[in-house]
């Protein structure tokens, strides 16, 4: 990865792991789930269960994914 | 052992024979429920007089705590590390970020075992009470998490 796209992934890895204030969080959390949302939630997590069946499946499937996305990330 | 050589299901099993009050919390519970989120580490929350017997259950697997038992308990975390990261929070009472106090053996009490197979089993919070562990921090993340983990809640019969 150049040294810009580098930049930006560090820039988000920080503002997903910075700390809210309460209010942020309530005024966040208040913002009702829209039906897109739900049925797109519904969808991934029935296609996650359904493709692994039992919990060492999804974790193995995560150490997985995060192995590449780490990996892509520092190409 | 090194993190590369990591036998999760092991350490899982290690963790359930050991019989220390251990919480899977954070990102990897919601995975377990069949969320597909990403995730570096393992939380856990541990019954403060369980330390040394979690410790000594992840001593086979290379993993080394960052403080020593009584240091942990004063400071109400710490971590065992080598290529993988487990986060232990040991904290009889955290606070949300709106202050509402959440006590471990509140948690406990709720829990719920999971299983990962047939013969290998997890302790997880209960919905409700992993929505709140994930005020803890309250970073945007979190905030996602708990969207999604409101829908698996409303959600009956997924």
């Amino acid at each position: 990865m150049s040294s810009r796209p580098r930049r930006t992934a560090l820039r988000a890895t920080e503002a997903s792991e910075r700390q809210v204030t309460g209010p942020e969080a309530a005024a966040y959390l208040s913002v009702p789930i829209s039906e897109t949302e739900r049925e797109e939630a519904v969808a991934l997590i029935r296609w996650f269960r359904r493709r692994y069946p039992t919990g060492a499946d999804r974790l193995a499937y995560v150490r997985r994914a995060y192995r590449r996305w780490t990996m892509a990330r520092n190409q | 052992m090194q993190g590369t050589d990591f036998d999760e299901l092991a350490f899982f099993r290690a963790l359930e024979g050991c019989g220390a009050r251990a919480l899977l919390i954070g990102r990897r519970a919601l995975v377990v429920l069949g969320l597909p989120v990403l995730t570096a580490d393992y939380d856990f929350w541990l019954h403060i007089d369980d330390i040394e017997t979690f410790n000594q259950a992840a001593t086979p697997f290379g993993l080394a705590p960052t403080h020593q038992p009584d240091e942990a308990r004063r400071r109400g975390r710490y971590v065992l590390e080598n290529d993988e990261h487990v986060d232990v929070l040991v904290a009889r009472s955290v606070p949300t970020i709106d202050g509402e106090p959440v006590t471990f053996a509140d948690l406990w009490d709720r829990r719920q075992a999971t299983g990962l197979t047939d013969a290998v089993h997890v302790q997880l919070p209960s919905l409700a009470d992993l929505i709140l562990t994930k005020r803890f921090a309250s970073r945007p993340k979190d905030l996602e998490d708990i969207r999604l983990l409101e829908i698996l809640r409303q959600e009956d019969g997924l």
